[in-house]
């Protein structure tokens, strides 16, 4: 019988060592270890051998049942971990093929400018005011200090309208608004569309402004510089360098262009700042007492600046357009690069 | 304005090369917008001389020449007639460039050798057109740059000036500007004049019948002259600043013009009827020919300068035909006058009519320089022309104006500009402008301004003056003490941002189209004949046809921007614009409500290997709108098919309402839109009116916490009368507020063969849960089977 069972233990580790899959494996056990397997068998013949020699019988019997069985778990795991390699091999993609997409939409980048310039300015406790486009005189020109019959109007290019109505050449009717509807203290930026009739590389019939103003007193140039110093740094960087330069406009006064370090260039001098290392970006000013009096404040009582800038150009500049008319295209091709 | 890099210097004493100067000029608002320097590159163009010229062999119109250039003889070819042997001209020397990039080399024409070209004005930059080429004066050095040799390399400055500036429209005001800036002084130039006439009031009379729009008429008399050409001095400097030469008298009224900014005007005497000068209104409808030809009908409001019987010029715009300087011309009025700035500018506009003095006197001349620049004129003409200049001037001076007066306090100057100047420092910097400075009241100065500058006529205006003398680098930056509470933005602002976020993330691309509208556009959309939309407001004076009205709609420009795009091969558009549009009304102002509205068009995917293929449909776009509404919480609204749109397929659109305002619309475009704007697929378009979503849109929100038990759902499949709307079904079933009915969704929609005709199926899943417990089956089955019961006894389904 020893013998006997040494064949059988030999047999049932070759079979289980042959086996490679789960299925040869259970076939195996079920020959072996199942109720009408080999062992099973084996272990009824001792019911056959002296009393005295069945104990140790038994022993050998469920020491080879042992070394069989976890033989036997031994291979099942092995099998099944090769098996789940196996199939993780097989499911490999090829993960360089463009995954499934929707449509991305974007916004125009006229809006991200005026959405950015809104946050800075937000930032600095300027709340945002809005006026109509298609605008009276009024508010457009004669609040403003723009004299009826003034070379300062030959400035704009005005669209006139039925009703000796005119679309606003500028944002800057929203500061008069502003004034007539609230007392002093001011402190707001107007965005808006505005038009003038010119159209060309630079030029477009209908364009975008922001307007800020701020009313108070003892408010001075000074702080107009200091506004316009932090604004501009946190929109074209901290070390972008900044000049003053006088200028006219009819609502300001002291008035000033305002130049920031050509962003292309670095100052150096190119073709988009015209070899002079500066750009123009904004016009400002204090405002003209002429213009407080039309809205009735006391400008020996308050004072203020004002300022307007083009966003196209803070566009063009942002990204290196160069014609703006592609603003207005509206090529899907363009816009969807924003 | 032009400003002559040379002759500034003749005004005024500066250590600065041009690029130095046009950084001071800008720095003190002057803005210097070009550089030119003429004759620059032009070193290998030199005078020379054509010692022979003989016929060329082969070609009838060209002649050979032999050219000393002081150096060596060269053979060169030419095909001007012009000149003779002996005549001193510019020859371009191989290797030279001339203006366009024209580069001169050896060549060989009609079989003869040339070794350079000789040069006519326009090849060199120096005039428009020429005749043939350049003859110089005899006696200028061989071999030497022509430029050099004529004294015309020049730099000169294109000065930006903004309208206030009128002192500075003249090489004098210039002067001004950087002898102030540098606390230098200007160099007037001297002259004097030999008056060795008759006097002046034995021959002619000056009489000012409109003192409001003359306040001053200077006049000089000045005989026995002879009109010639100028000489090449006064011929160059002209030139250089953009001014073309004419005879010696006009050129010297224009020098003057260009040197103190003041415009002059000569007349033939003989041609004054009366020998007399009388400056008066215009008659009503009166033709008056100008001296460029033109016949103009003049109005009473325009000014004009007359003789006993005509009009003989447009006061300060420009002289008459029937006077002008002829070259027979001997015997001068000259005249120098100020002229009302607004009359000079209304009539100027209405005439299309803008001069080098209309632009002057409109902006405001110097009443002060009206003698000053007359003799500066006589002066010139006597030695140029060689008249007799007649005994005094005549100078009527109805409006005389005493010098202003401002007072300019030193308090001012801190609150405007946020620095400290003492009154000393601040009389000083005005003093630098020709100011006369006194004390003043305590604290201020008494400040007499200079008659140039007709801008400064306030405190403010003064302070402008220090700030801008001084510099604005001078004033450091400061941040403001502000009292001012700023509120966040308003709701409307918030939700336009937002709504352009929801639709950004829903795939679509924001556009921005121009305002205006063509006049065709009402037709193109199909909008009915009494639609208000087709009264826009109307531009009176457009740039072009097609931008003639403000837009009431932003379909066409949305529309043709899809086809635009479409022709750019870019098929798959999902595009958004929220703007306004203009609607006339019965206030003073139009209505400008703000609009929401978008395209969709080509597939629901962008292409690629495994995107799906389906284009997009209805129901991709109501997806959409759906989301819209969701976001701005409008509960209550409706799709509806009256009140529908004309511009949609009628069966495939509809209204969308709240209550009983229609807040907006959407849906597939009719057909006949797709033909006419040229596309070739569908395209759905939805429009909002932003101004109501805002209004009826809710901020307020109630939630209630999600229940922790199991759900429970239920299908049935409804056999119904296709003609009732789907989502009454949802409705009915959500109208019965069970509060164990968690949600009610139509997951199928069957329509075809396998039913009868008429009749559509529909499949709804209602998924069931109570808020406090597990919902037993059976209470879910009765619940279900009564819900059931009632949508087919409803609708008089039956259950498939």
């Amino acid at each position: 019988m020893k013998e006997q069972l040494n064949t059988l233990q030999n047999n049932g580790l070759d079979e289980l060592a042959a086996a490679i899959t789960e299925e040869a494996l259970q076939e195996v056990k079920v020959k072996y270890l199942g109720k009408k397997g080999a062992l099973t068998a084996l272990m009824k013949g001792i019911g056959a051998l002296p009393p005295d020699e069945r104990p140790a019988a038994g022993n050998l019997v469920n020491a080879v049942r042992d070394l069989l069985e976890t033989r036997l778990e031994e291979r099942l795991a092995a099998v099944r971990s090769a098996a789940k390699a196996d199939r993780l091999q097989r499911e490999r993609l090829d993960v360089t093929m463009p995954g499934r997409r929707r449509p991305v939409g974007t916004r125009h980048p006229v809006t991200l400018v005026i959405d950015e310039i809104n946050e800075i300015f937000a930032g600095l406790g300027f709340q945002v005011a809005e006026g109509p486009e298609i605008e009276l005189d009024f508010y457009n020109f004669e609040a403003l200090n723009f004299p009826k019959d003034h070379p300062a109007r030959d400035m704009q290019d005005t669209f006139f309208v039925e009703n000796s109505l005119l679309l606003r050449t500028h944002t800057s009717p929203v500061q008069i608004r502003t004034m007539l509807n609230q007392p002093p203290p001011v402190r707001i930026i107007a965005p808006g569309t505005v038009y003038r009739c010119d159209y060309d590389a630079t030029h477009s019939p209908m364009f975008h402004q922001i307007e800020g103003l701020m009313v108070d007193k003892g408010i001075t140039f000074g702080d107009l510089k200091g506004i316009l110093t932090i604004f501009i740094n946190q929109l074209f960087g901290k070390d972008i360098g900044v000049r003053l330069r006088p200028s006219f406009f009819p609502f300001t006064e002291p008035s000033a262009e305002v130049d920031i370090a050509c962003v292309i260039c670095r100052g150096k001098g190119c073709r988009v700042c015209k070899n002079s290392g500066w750009l123009e970006i904004l016009g400002a000013g204090m405002v003209d007492p002429e213009v407080f009096r039309h809205v009735n404040y006391d400008p020996e009582a308050v004072t203020g600046f004002a300022f307007g800038l083009g966003i196209e150009r803070i566009a063009m500049l942002k990204y290196g357009i160069n014609d703006m008319r592609l603003l207005f295209e509206n090529d899907l091709r363009f816009l969807q690069q924003f | 304005m032009k400003v002559s890099y040379n002759w500034l210097k003749e005004l005024v004493d500066f250590d600065l090369a041009p690029e130095a100067l046009s950084d001071l000029l800008t720095m003190l608002g002057l803005e210097v917008e070009g550089v030119e320097r003429s004759g620059e590159g032009l070193d290998e163009v030199v005078v020379a001389r054509v010692e022979e010229r003989t016929q060329h062999p082969n070609a009838d119109k060209l002649s050979l020449c032999k050219v000393n250039n002081g150096t060596e003889i060269l053979s060169i070819v030419c095909g001007a007639q012009n000149f003779k042997a002996g005549d001193t001209v510019a020859l371009a020397t191989i290797g030279a460039v001339l203006p366009g990039d024209f580069r001169i080399k050896r060549s060989k024409i009609r079989g003869e050798e040339s070794f350079g070209m000789l040069c006519s004005e326009k090849e060199l930059g120096l005039a428009d057109e020429s005749a043939g080429i350049m003859v110089l004066p005899d006696g200028l050095p061989l071999g030497v740059p022509v430029f050099e040799a004529l004294g015309l390399k020049d730099t000169v400055l294109e000065v930006s000036l903004t309208p206030n500036r009128a002192d500075c429209l003249s090489m004098i005001g210039i002067a001004r500007e950087v002898a102030a800036k540098l606390g230098t002084t200007v160099r007037h130039p001297a002259f004097s004049i030999e008056e060795t006439g008759e006097p002046i009031g034995s021959r002619t009379s000056v009489t000012i019948e409109a003192p409001d729009l003359c306040p001053r008429y200077a006049a000089r008399f000045i005989e026995g002259c002879t009109i010639a050409p100028s000489p090449a001095w006064l011929v160059n400097r002209l030139q250089s600043l953009g001014m073309r030469s004419i005879n010696n008298v006009v050129d010297v009224t224009n020098y003057v013009l260009l040197e103190y900014g003041h415009p002059l005007h000569a007349f033939d005497f003989r041609q004054l009827a009366g020998g007399r000068i009388v400056v008066k209104r215009a008659g009503e409808g009166e033709i008056f020919t100008s001296l460029d030809g033109q016949e103009r009908k003049l109005l009473s409001s325009d000014l004009t300068i007359r003789d006993g019987e005509r009009a003989v010029a447009l006061a300060g715009i420009m002289g008459g035909e029937n006077s002008e300087i002829a070259d027979d011309t001997t015997t001068i009025l000259l005249e120098s006058a100020c002229f009302n700035p607004s009359a000079i500018r209304l009539t100027s506009k209405r005439l299309g009519l803008h001069t080098e003095s209309s632009h002057r006197f409109e902006r405001g001349a110097d009443i002060g320089a009206v003698p000053t620049a007359l003799d500066r004129a006589a002066s010139l003409i006597a030695q140029l022309a060689g008249g007799r200049v007649a005994k005094g001037a005549i100078d009527v001076y109805p409006g005389e104006t005493r010098p202003r007066v401002l007072s300019i306090r030193q308090s001012r100057v801190r609150e405007i500009l946020g620095i400290d100047l003492s009154p000393q420092q601040i009389g000083d910097l005005l003093r630098r402008l020709q100011c006369g400075v006194a004390p003043g009241e305590p604290g201020s100065l008494s400040v007499t301004v200079p008659t140039w500058r007709v801008d400064i006529e306030r405190e403010i205006d003064l302070v402008e003056e220090v700030a801008r003398l001084n510099g604005y680098d001078a004033i450091p930056a400061t941040m403001p003490m502000a009292r001012v509470i700023s509120d966040r933005p308003t709701r409307h602002q918030r939700l336009e941002r937002e709504l352009k976020d929801l639709l950004v993330a829903e795939g679509f691309n924001e556009v921005i189209n121009f305002s205006f509208a063509a006049p065709g556009d009402a037709d193109r959309i199909l909008l009915a004949a009494d639609d208000p939309r087709r009264t826009g407001i109307r531009l009176l004076n457009p740039l072009v046809e097609e931008h003639s009205f403000m837009r009431t709609t932003l379909l066409p420009a949305l529309l043709q921007t899809v086809a635009r795009n479409a022709g750019y091969r870019t098929l798959n558009q999902r595009l958004f614009e929220v703007r306004r549009v203009y609607l006339p009304n019965s206030a003073e102002q139009p209505h400008e409500p703000l609009m929401v509205a978008g395209c969709l068009t080509g597939l629901r995917n962008p292409e690629g290997w495994n995107q799906g293929k389906e284009p997009v449909d209805f129901y991709d776009l109501k997806g959409v709108v759906e989301t819209v509404f969701a976001q701005f919480r409008l509960p209550a609204v409706a799709y509806v098919t009256d009140r529908l749109e004309p511009f949609y397929h009628p069966g495939k659109a509809c209204s969308i309402v709240s209550g009983t305002d229609l807040i907006g619309s959407c849906g597939e475009l009719h057909p006949d839109l797709q033909e006419t704007f040229g596309l070739d697929r569908p395209v759905y378009y939805f429009e909002i009116d932003f101004d109501l979503l805002v209004n009826k849109g809710s901020d307020t929100l109630s939630v209630t916490a999600p229940s922790r038990f199991p759900d429970n759902t239920r299908d049935v499949a409804l056999l119904l009368d296709a003609a009732i709307p789907g989502i009454d079904i949802v409705r009915r079933v959500e109208g019965l507020k069970n509060d164990k009915i968690e949600e009610v969704t139509i997951f199928d929609l069957y329509t075809g063969e396998r039913l009868e005709p008429g009749k559509k199926s529909l499949a709804v899943r209602i998924r069931y849960r109570a808020a406090d417990r597990t919902l037993t089956d059976e209470e879910v089955n009765t619940l279900h089977q009564k819900v059931v019961a009632g949508l087919v006894s409803h609708f008089g389904a039956s259950i498939r």
